[in-house]
């Protein structure tokens, strides 16, 4: 009886392959970050094409970076371009920017959630640093002139996993806060000051959940939980961007930022959108890259990488405003479009 | 002894004792309560959230991003378990009956001792293991052949031990008979011996089953995960698997990847117990 | 051509267990050794972990490169690791012996065989799916009525006053650990309390004890050994335990836990969290290190089982040499 249905299983699965011999199957793997966008693109591009097969998995972008590289996915996503000593080992990879993403800095005061508190990088990293322990701390309150601020005790929320998130955060602080970035620098796992009643928590979910349950906390996360967080009633910061502005994440205030940058973003994109010049511009947003070797093992999955990618990039595709606007991510400004359409042309 | 040092006639120190005891048995079975509530509870909430998101469809539609079925994930755990298997059934049980029937050889003892321990690696760290050597070690990438060796690794030690115990517990007259009989050892061993102990055997060998169904760590680096149905091939191509999609699917920012989530929760859940269910039978009946 | 021995084959088969080990330590070992090499002996004492700056150009210390600033102390995820599971043993070994001694004497018949399976189904329960319950319901439970109440009973001992958390954390996982804990110790536990002499019952009844002192006089004493042995292998799960403590610890990085409600970090679920980050390293030292990880964690539960195992074994011989 087990043995007759496991030879079903596997004459139907046999029956399946050989129907899909003439598929091509793509691999994404990376960045959490891009996940959700990816999981709403594949499914309408599979069905426009259904000779492609895509799997996607949330694995974070280290992974997706090195096994893009390793060769066991054929689309690694990264919210992080890749370093200098990277691409000198590996001068076939190529990082293509497919959207931009941002962030939010969230707070959970009671009273004042309703309110948008002012916070820049200094006093961010001061907290996250340990020097700056209580709301009402002149440098919170020079901030926030008519704000009465509680004299609770701060309670800085980090991610415990490797992530994008953190790597822009950790940006934000580096390039505004000399001392920060002396100290601690940036990465994707950065090695947090130790600060008492400091929490960690795992992934985005895990970012909104405890800054809900602790009063008094701070946390930054990806605009893709815009929702959640807000669901979870929690407050959400304006940031101090370069030139000394307060800004909220929107639309415009991103897209400003991307626009400041377009003339400086090289030919390979690899750079920082991370405290961006400009009156209207969000400090912490970034590129949301696919991580692609030029050299792929068969014209066919070329062929379908470049298809799929030229897609993405298209305002009539993947950048069209109903899957950006579900992560409330901002489509790429047609000069970044049109040099990822240049490195997409280079996969062969 | 103690006993009687303390044992004191007068009745109010027999209910002093008595007293004791009742608390005693209160504790007892207050612990037995403090343990079923949570299992009671966990398997409650998984039902209930899980049965909220059942549908028919889930069996027969792979995963579309974050909604769809578990159709890939079903049958890739399947799949992972079947291969699982095959490498750990002959291994595991082979070397079984080797420790069972040569017991005072040194080698049996090494054999033995080795597989106790084994039962004892973190799982990850075998995923790890599995990651380094044939993942990127063998070129493999994320594959069925990967996760299922991994797995292998994991319950050849519980099916080896296993299958020790079932073949101790024949009785040697059994096999002096069918030595007397002019039977070789070869034939004692697996036509007389083994089929007695197949239902014990049979049980070591759903335990791994119910291992490998529930096992998340070491499949992550190794098997990957695929949205599709599997495509035949062995290596070079990622397969899907329902812990999988608990793990990730619960962290998504999505209320259609929660449901899957906890549907694959009470799929996987609902195997372990018919795994469990078809191992008691098979004790039973012996 | 002779057919070849029976016993051979098999040896030749039951072979592949000591090699599948030794391959496991092998491959693990070399993979990991430059890390050793670079890490030293501080390695278990250092407290920071630090990737150092991926960004700017690899450096060479010690005839290794590695990135600016990268160093690699994992006493946070060792002080996590032993910390969890030791909050998981004080919690499941005496509700263990109140399962094992509630079952063996307290019920008979269909009432045991329902609550024996109970039991069993708690160790069939996956990894993941503690994790999944512990994260939806166990995590609120504790930062909203487990922990301040056990800060209100309990808070003038240091390790319960302080801040309760988001119930991410040690408290947590070592509530999740138990659970998963339990089921190991009470079932070694049960099947020895059902083998102990009814001889030795029945001397300590015609003494005049009661129902009850036998079981804690007599019945739990003789199963001592066992007891320990049992809770050493609950150890051992507790120690390399990854999905359900990853879901539920927080992570901690860079700080040792000041209270019970503390984030930690286990060195299991480091090393499956932080594999993502490591692999961003373009030197490959991270991943290195993060496999020195898996080393001592392979090395600590060898010796953890190890040590069971013997006195399991020791147990086994000498009730055998009694009654045999």
């Amino acid at each position: 009886m087990k043995n007759s249905r496991l030879i079903l299983i596997a004459s139907l699965s046999l029956a399946a392959a050989s129907a899909q011999a003439a598929k091509v199957s793509l691999l994404e793997t990376g960045s959490t970050l891009l996940y959700p966008l990816f999981n709403l693109w594949v499914p309408v591009y599979t069905h426009l094409h259904p000779n492609v097969q895509i799997t996607t998995q949330g694995t974070g972008s280290g992974t997706g970076i090195a096994e893009a590289i390793s060769g066991v996915a054929q689309i690694g996503a990264s919210d992080a371009y890749m370093s200098d000593a990277q691409i000198k080992q590996n001068p076939n990879i190529v990082n293509i920017p497919l959207a931009i993403s941002a962030q939010n800095i969230n707070y959970n005061i009671p009273g004042l959630n309703k309110i948008h508190l002012k916070l820049n990088g200094p006093v961010l990293a001061g907290i996250y640093g340990g020097q700056i322990t209580r709301w009402n701390d002149p440098k919170i309150a020079k901030l926030n002139p008519g704000v009465k601020l509680p004299a609770h005790k701060i309670i800085p929320i980090h991610r415990t996993d490797g992530s994008g998130d953190t790597f822009i955060f950790s940006q934000y602080l580096s390039f505004s806060t000399p001392s920060w970035n002396n100290q601690v620098g940036y990465g994707t796992t950065i090695s947090w000051p130790a600060v008492q009643g400091g929490l960690g928590a795992e992934g985005n979910p895990g970012m909104v959940q405890a800054s809900q349950q602790n009063p008094y906390s701070v946390a930054y996360i990806g605009v893709s939980f815009t929702k959640q967080a807000d669901q979870a009633g929690l407050g959400t910061a304006m940031i101090e961007n370069r030139a000394g502005r307060f800004l909220l994440p929107s639309a415009t205030t991103i897209g400003a930022a991307a626009a400041q940058l377009v003339n400086k973003t090289p030919v390979d994109e690899r750079i920082s959108l991370v405290f961006a010049p400009g009156a209207s511009s969000y400090p912490i947003i970034n590129y949301e890259y696919a991580i692609i070797n030029k050299n792929q093992a068969s014209p066919a999955v070329a062929q379908a990488l470049r298809a799929f990618l030229t897609w993405a990039l298209s305002r009539q595709g993947g950048n069209a405003p109903r899957f950006l606007n579900a992560v409330h991510f901002i489509a790429l400004p047609t000069r970044i479009a049109q040099l990822s359409s240049k490195q997409i042309a280079e996969i062969h | 002894m103690s006993l009687t040092a303390r044992r004191s006639p007068t009745p109010r120190g027999l209910r002093r004792r008595r007293l004791r005891g009742q608390i005693g048995w209160t504790l007892s079975g207050l612990s037995v309560l403090l343990v079923a509530f949570p299992l009671i509870d966990l398997l409650a909430v998984i039902v209930e959230k899980g049965l909220r998101a059942l549908s028919p469809t889930l069996f027969t539609q792979v995963t579309n991003g974050i909604s769809g079925g578990l159709w890939n994930a079903i049958q890739g755990t399947l799949l992972l378990v079947v291969g699982a298997l095959v490498f750990a059934v002959p291994i595991g049980v082979l070397s079984g009956i080797y420790v069972a029937e040569w017991p005072r050889s040194r080698f049996a003892g090494l054999v033995r001792f080795v597989a106790d321990v084994m039962t004892g690696i973190p799982s990850v760290v075998l995923g790890y293991f599995g990651y380094i050597t044939m993942v990127i070690g063998l070129g493999w990438q994320f594959s069925l052949l990967a996760g299922a060796i991994t797995l292998a690794l994991m319950v050849i030690p519980y099916i080896a031990r296993t299958t020790e115990l079932a073949m101790l517990n024949i009785g040697h007259d059994i096999r002096e008979a069918g030595s007397a009989l002019g039977l070789s050892q070869g034939t004692v061993i697996f036509r007389v011996v083994l089929p007695g102990a197949l239902s014990g055997v049979l049980s070591g060998i759903m335990l791994a089953v119910a291992i490998s169904v529930g096992e998340t760590a070491p499949l992550i680096y190794t098997a990957g995960w695929s949205n599709y149905a599997w495509n035949g091939s062995l290596v070079h191509a990622p397969v899907g698997y329902l812990t999988y999609v608990i793990w990730t699917f619960i962290n998504q920012p999505f209320a259609s990847a929660h449901a899957l989530a906890f549907a694959a929760a009470l799929l996987v859940i609902a195997l372990v117990l018919l795994v469990n269910a078809i191992t008691r039978t098979l004790l039973q009946r012996r | 051509m002779k057919f070849p021995r029976v016993q051979t084959v098999l040896t030749v088969i039951a072979a592949v267990i000591p090699l599948a080990l030794l391959a496991i330590l092998l491959f693990l070992g070399s993979y990991a050794w430059p890390a050793i090499r670079f890490n030293g002996l501080g390695f278990l004492f250092k407290l920071t972990w630090n990737l150092g700056n991926l960004y700017a150009n690899p450096v060479t210390v010690a005839g290794q490169v590695v990135p600016r600033g990268a160093q690699y102390g994992i006493l946070v995820f060792i002080a996590g690791t032993l910390l969890s599971s030791a909050i998981a043993l004080l919690l499941a070994v005496p509700l263990s012996i109140g399962i094992a001694v509630f079952l063996t004497e307290a019920v008979g018949g269909t009432l045991r065989e329902l609550l024996s399976f109970v039991v069993e189904l708690l160790a069939g329960v996956p990894s993941v799916v503690y994790g999944l319950w512990g994260y939806a319901v166990l995590i609120p439970l504790v930062a909203h009525q487990i922990g301040p109440f056990l800060r209100s009973a309990l808070g003038f001992l240091p390790v319960f006053a302080g801040s309760v958390g988001s119930g991410y954390g040690l408290l947590t996982a070592g509530l999740v650990l138990a659970l998963m804990v339990v089921p190991i110790i009470a079932s070694t536990l049960r099947d020895a309390l059902l083998h102990v002499p009814i001889p030795l019952k029945e001397g300590a009844y015609a003494l005049g004890a009661t129902h009850h002192e036998v079981v804690r006089e007599v019945m739990l004493p003789a199963v001592r050994s066992n007891l320990v042995a049992a809770s050493i292998l609950g150890l051992g799960r507790a120690l390399g335990e990854t999905m359900a403590v990853l879901m539920v610890s927080g992570g901690a990085l860079n700080y040792l836990p000041h209270n019970i409600y503390s984030p930690v970090t286990t060195m299991a679920a480091f090393i499956l969290s932080q594999l993502d980050s490591a692999l961003t390293d373009p030197t490959g030292m991270a991943v290195r290190s993060l496999a020195e990880i898996a080393v001592v964690l392979f090395l600590i539960s060898l010796l953890v089982n190890l040590v069971a195992r013997l006195l399991i074994w020791q147990t086994e011989r000498r009730s055998r040499v009694a009654h045999g």
